[in-house]
């Protein structure tokens, strides 16, 4: 209790008294200046370019509408997987839309195999769709799917999706319209999160899909640097796409394809990665906090796999340009992987040098400085860019824990970098089978 | 006759120099030839590869009163829809003696009767010498019936539809079918199979239906056809404004997606009519004939009818003995035991007789001599049984008897004398009918059964 008066009366003449408060807010400078806030400011520039390019570009509509060929990974997805494929199929793209569902171990998902075959009789009610399921006996991971699909693809567009993935039905038609320009090779959309409304943690994780994924990405697109086209949701130039050999064996493979395009925009400066707020996505996000720390724990530990291991090479500002390389250096390796060290190291030691009331009172403010760039940042989002508003306030409610959610996040990001780096947790990936998965880099 | 073989070739032949040595060979060139001097052979070939030929040879043996059930080889392939009329392909000399002999066996144990100008008979004659033998049909998709019986066509001169002949057949257990090989749906007024099947309006019956995508706006529950949401590349709602981004949260599709060009009705399913495209009446699927398609073998009574010249069956061997329905004797049973319950003094007894080996004694001394044997055994039956005595036969070999008015002791005495009987009649002959006798008496029937449950728990503990 005590503890927590002084902390109180620190904070106050913190806060009101100005006492010692620059000095004291000097130690956080090299996080917040050097990391944190660029970030933002970069991301928000971007959102302004982009609003600026919105409102007075007029879009050239071609009546061009090439073939399009939407890949579905199957797993065990079960009945769920049919709405991806419905979902897919009510799109209003004008065009054809091949859809190819690939369903990896088939004797294993014979639930998800007889979904998709369940479909089949529906097919014939939509014009200008088709509908392939290949079903792999042996199973051989997501890699070795989405590279089936890809032999089998008809289609100018390459669409690699998730099974538990469904999609708005503008989806196909705006992001095609992007391939227009011939030197757009990867589009990809807002992310949203599903089954927000099933519990806090869904709560949280659809706030973080806002905030990180779509204004994050809107805003890294516009300034020509993109930090991933997810797995679940990427469409691709398929001649590109072949050109590049399609997808490398290894866990995250979707970072390892973005890297390469990134390798090949230092020989091709003019090849550009698009963002389109149109094409929206809907994913489930795991329902419990193990579930969605076990997913981190790959996530995280498969960018250490990608930057350390598999690129430790090929991130050079000689192979991939200068704005690539600076983008990488800063984002992909400071923030993402020297990071939640130091922010692990820096509460560590503030706990064992600073009293303990003055260490609580440091993280309240640090709290509070992070709660008002979140709010700024959602205000934004729900202003500018939420396509569903009403239903995005009520993100509001988890606003407050949200900071906190974020720091368990970050401090998690280390233990599965650790993880990584000393125990190969990326060959524990659920992601393909282990013999697969040894025979990446 | 025995020794006689007949060959009809048109060209020269051959093969007379390898069967001359075992047969007394005649060559026709024509049916016309052979029908100045009409000469009988238990077997015919016809040789070369002559299709027309042997075609118009085969039908006019099987129509011929006198040949059409003699042994048909041919020596080269013949169209499938001939197969049932032929007996194969011609075996050489020595197998072929066998089969002749084998066949002249079975011809003189055939029983000639004037049934024999019928078509009926003539079939039974066929069967009856080809004990194996599988009447067949023949999937023609011309045919009216897609399927016909070219054996039946013939034999019964085309004279009858061959289904409704079948019909009969296995009505009067002449025929018994061997296997289902297809099920077909039928007009009801033609019987033909030649159906078109089409998809009408279910209100106002007419064709002019089409599938018809439309959409249900969540928001304001407007359903109308998907042109009218259609805007600039997006779903859009004509009546909220709503724009329906991703079905099953903004829209979905309703389930009457059919409409009709005629009334506007829009519904789930369209009715279906069958139509027949030979005599283009229309019905519905519901009201079409199903046809079953069997291939068929001569029956047990088919086979007792060759031999006897006539409807025979253990049954008509005890006509005398006041031989009555199953039906109608579980009745009869039902009101003694009835009756027995009620007044005491009404007794009565039971017997079943159980031939064990029926089948095999076909196999080892053949029909005609087993069914003297059962004659026999009817006929000492048939002298110990009184006038009010009534029988009947729930199985091929399961015979009952229904002794009113005889109480326990009575029932004892009766069955010593069928025993003894029995054995009389096992010592005249060389092979042995072996019998199995259960009998009861009203007084040890319980009350609980019925004539039916005591017919059952009777005949299980024979077996």
């Amino acid at each position: 209790m005590q503890t927590l008066t002084q902390t109180g009366q620190i904070l106050l003449v913190f806060l009101l008294q100005d006492q010692g408060t620059v000095s004291y807010l000097l130690i956080f400078v090299p996080f917040v200046l050097f990391l944190e806030l660029p970030l933002y400011f970069m991301t928000w520039f971007g959102i302004f370019r982009y609003l600026t390019q919105d409102t007075y570009e007029i879009p050239f509509i071609s009546p061009a509408i090439p073939r399009v060929t939407c890949a579905i990974t199957c797993y065990s997805e079960g009945k769920a997987v049919q709405n991806t494929v419905i979902s897919l199929l009510e799109q209003t793209y004008p065009g054809h839309v091949e859809i190819i569902a690939m369903v990896d171990g088939v004797q294993k998902n014979q639930a998800t195999y007889q979904a998709l075959k369940d479909l089949i009789p529906q097919i014939s009610s939509y014009p200008r769709r088709s509908f392939i399921i290949i079903p792999k006996i042996q199973r051989g991971g997501r890699v070795s799917s989405l590279n089936a699909g890809l032999s089998r693809a008809s289609g100018e567009v390459f669409l690699a999706l998730d099974g538990d993935t469904s999609f708005d039905n503008q989806m196909v038609y705006r992001s095609v319209l992007h391939f227009q320009n011939d030197n757009v090779v990867a589009v990809t959309g807002p992310m949203r999160v599903r089954n927000a409304k099933k519990s806090l943690a869904t709560r949280l994780q659809s706030l973080e899909y806002m905030l990180s994924l779509q204004v994050g990405k809107l805003g890294l697109t516009n300034m020509s640097v993109i930090n991933n086209i997810p797995g679940a949701f990427g469409i691709f130039r398929k001649s590109f796409l072949q050109q590049i050999g399609g997808w490398n064996t290894g866990t995250a493979e979707d970072l390892d394809l973005t890297l390469r395009i990134k390798q090949y925009q230092g020989r091709h400066p003019q090849l550009r990665f698009e963002y389109e707020p149109g094409a929206v996505s809907h994913t489930d996000a795991p329902e419990t906090f193990s579930d969605f720390l076990r997913q981190r724990l790959r996530w995280d530990g498969d960018l250490w796999y990608i930057y350390a291991h598999k690129h430790r090479h090929g991130i050079s500002a000689s192979i991939m340009g200068w704005g690539n390389f600076l983008f990488i250096l800063w984002y992909g390796i400071l923030f993402q992987i020297v990071m939640p060290f130091t922010i692990v190291f820096y509460t560590i030691y503030m706990a064992i040098t600073q009293p303990l009331p003055f260490f609580l009172a440091s993280m309240v403010l640090v709290y509070l400085f992070y709660f008002c760039l979140i709010l700024v940042q959602f205000v934004l989002y729900l202003s500018v860019l939420s396509d569903r508003k009403w239903e995005d306030c009520s993100a509001f409610l988890v606003l407050p824990i949200y900071p906190l959610f974020l720091f368990i996040a970050r401090l998690w990001s280390a233990v599965a970098l650790l993880n990584q780096m000393f125990n190969k947790g990326h060959l524990d990936s659920a992601m393909a089978p282990w013999w697969v998965l040894k025979k990446g880099k | 006759m025995s020794d006689a073989l007949i060959f009809f070739s048109h060209e020269r032949t051959n093969l007379l120099d390898q069967y001359s040595d075992s047969f007394k060979t005649h060559v026709y060139h024509d049916y016309a030839e052979w029908k100045k001097e009409k000469i009988l052979s238990p077997a015919i070939i016809i040789t070369g590869g002559d299709q027309h030929y042997i075609v118009s040879i085969l039908e006019k043996i099987r129509r011929d009163e006198e040949l059409f059930a003699s042994l048909c080889f041919v020596t080269e392939l013949i169209p499938a829809s001939y197969s049932n009329l032929v007996d194969g392909q011609l075996p050489q000399p020595l197998q072929l003696k066998q089969i002749i002999n084998q066949f002249i066996d079975l011809f003189s144990a055939y029983k000639n009767s004037e049934m024999q100008i019928s078509h009926l008979g003539r079939l039974i004659k066929y069967l009856w010498l080809r004990p194996n033998f599988i009447l067949l049909p023949y999937q023609e998709w011309q045919h009216v019936r897609l399927y016909r019986y070219p054996l039946l066509e013939t034999l019964s001169q085309d004279k009858s539809d061959s289904f409704e002949w079948l019909q009969s057949l296995s009505a009067s257990k002449l025929l018994e079918p061997v296997a289902l090989i297809d099920r077909q749906r039928e007009c009801t007024f033609c019987h033909s199979s030649h159906l078109s099947f089409i998809d009408i309006c279910p209100s106002c019956h007419a064709i002019d239906i089409d599938l018809q995508a439309s959409l249900h706006c969540f928001t304001c529950g407007c359903v109308d056809v998907q042109e009218k949401f259609i805007n600039s590349g997006a779903l859009i709602c004509p009546k909220c404004n709503t724009q329906l981004r991703h079905i099953g949260s903004d829209y979905d599709r309703p389930i009457e997606n059919h409409s009709c060009h005629a009334c506007h009705q829009t519904f789930v399913e369209p009715n279906v009519l069958a139509r027949c495209t030979v005599c283009e009446k229309e019905m519905m699927p519901n009201d079409l004939v199903s046809n079953r398609i069997r291939s068929w073998k001569l029956s047990d009574r088919g086979r007792i009818i060759a031999v006897r010249g006539e409807v025979f069956d253990i049954a008509t061997s005890f006509d005398q003995l006041n031989f009555i329905p199953k039906d109608l004797f579980i009745h009869d049973l039902d009101w003694l035991l009835i009756s027995s319950r009620r007044y005491p003094d009404i007794t009565f007894s039971l017997v079943g007789i159980y031939f064990i080996n029926l089948t095999e004694l076909i196999d080892l001394i053949g029909h005609s001599q087993l069914l003297q044997m059962l004659e026999s055994f009817a006929q000492r039956l048939r002298s110990m049984l009184r006038t009010p005595d009534l029988s009947t036969r729930t199985a091929e070999n399961m015979l009952w008897l229904l002794l009113p008015h005889t109480d326990a002791q009575g029932l004892s005495s009766f069955q010593k004398r069928i025993e003894n009987s029995m054995q009389l009649l096992q010592a005249e002959a060389d092979m042995k009918l072996d019998c199995r006798f259960i009998s009861v008496a009203s007084s040890q029937i319980l009350k609980s059964e019925t004539a039916e449950l005591l017919l059952a728990r009777l005949y299980g503990e024979l077996i």
